[in-house]
């Protein structure tokens, strides 16, 4: 990473100790945005498996917004968070879980 | 909204011209079918399908259904019967083979119906009281909200125009918004619309975003393409397909070569492979 002239890495604010950081802050601004109750919105990474798995929870009644009709919102939602892991160079999976 | 009236052989070919004048996809449009196609001797059709279209309003559901739902998918259909019926009669292409169609006509009006009807908001948010200007604002706001979580500085800024609203987007890195053939740029719209239209159970406004002047670039090259196809078949006498398209570059399309005396243009396939075919007129 030392002489990767890459403007991803100019705004890079987070510490390289998180993986995929402008995802997980993309993920959580949009969940948060189209939910009613943003508070109980948290994105967690689990670092277990293959690639890393972004876990989105949101408060009880929330989740059918966040999934959308025939699960278009939540296949929006996928597409502009791995267009925002590319600049964090990983490949994400994103999985919507309810409380 | 603005209804379009279509005329066409089948209720089906009627549907899909309806919904390229639109440029929109099957499920954001509402059909109601004026009349139908009348066979004549032979399976040669004397009347010809009319229908009228319209984009659907966006909609909240209900916070009781969306509840009821999350808590256990088993009760699933009958609780939320009505909706998933309208979910179901947009995706389900109007019965060519059988001009006899009752059925789909009844559904159409029923789905019609409760859209208009404004009992269906027993959420707190008064939606009547909701101008195009606050759903602008619920737009910018994300907009700037997202931009800066990608870590892209931009410039957010909003039109409105009477229920149009387009929200514009400019800045210097973001390509990854816009994302290969703007599919990037229609997921971020698509959200755009959920958190500001639908969170303020907004059903009047058309909203569009654009950023670093994509649309508007995709618009001329099709234009421009478009006029050089038209060129093609008006000299060669012989029809063209095109790729497949969205049904909002499609909507382009037509909309330019409508204007060029020669050709014709109309649309077949189902998306997402639907495509222009143009012809010498």
């Amino acid at each position: 990473m030392s002489d990767v002239d890459n403007d991803a890495i100019d705004n890079d604010t987070v510490e390289s100790d998180q993986i995929a950081p402008t995802a997980v802050a993309v993920l959580e601004h949009i969940v948060k945005s189209i939910v009613d109750d943003p508070d109980a919105v948290t994105v967690e990474v689990d670092d277990s498996g293959r690639r890393p798995t972004l876990n989105v929870r949101c408060g009880e009644g929330d989740l059918g917004r966040v999934i959308g009709r025939r699960g278009r919102t939540a296949s929006s939602i996928r597409t502009v968070a791995r267009a925002a892991a590319s600049k964090d160079d990983v490949e994400i999976d994103i999985e919507f879980l309810d409380d | 909204m603005e209804w379009v009236e279509t005329t066409a052989k089948t209720i089906d070919a009627a549907r899909e011209a309806a919904l390229d004048q639109l440029g929109v996809a099957a499920d954001e449009a509402e059909f109601d079918v004026i009349e139908e196609p009348r066979p004549g001797l032979f399976g040669r059709v004397r009347g010809e399908a009319r229908l009228r279209a319209r984009v659907r309003p966006a909609q909240v559901r209900p916070k009781q259904e969306r509840r009821r739902r999350s808590k256990s998918d088993k009760s699933d259909k009958p609780a939320t019967s009505e909706t998933s019926d309208s979910t179901e009669e947009s995706s389900t292409p109007a019965t060519s083979s059988t001009p006899k169609s009752a059925p789909p006509r009844a559904r159409r009006q029923t789905s019609n119906k409760r859209n208009e009807e404004p009992t269906m908001t027993n959420d707190d948010r008064p939606e009547s009281t909701v101008t195009p200007d606050e759903v602008g604002a619920a737009a910018v706001s994300f907009m700037e909200g997202l931009t800066s979580a990608f870590g892209s500085p931009a410039e957010v800024a909003v039109t409105v125009d009477g229920i149009e609203l387009e929200v514009t987007v400019t800045g210097t890195e973001l390509g990854l918004l816009v994302g290969p053939g703007g599919r990037t740029l229609n997921a971020v719209q698509d959200l755009a619309r959920v958190a500001a239209q639908r969170r303020l159970g907004d059903h009047e406004t058309r909203l569009r975003v654009d950023v670093a002047g994509y649309r508007e670039r995709r618009e001329a090259a099709l234009s421009a393409f478009a006029r050089d196809v038209a060129e093609q078949v008006r000299t060669s006498g012989t029809a063209r397909s095109l790729e497949p398209m969205t049904s909002s570059d499609r909507k382009v399309i037509h909309d330019v070569l409508n204007e060029i005396d020669g050709v014709s243009t109309r649309s077949v396939g189902e998306d997402p492979d639907r495509r222009i075919i143009v012809d010498p007129a």
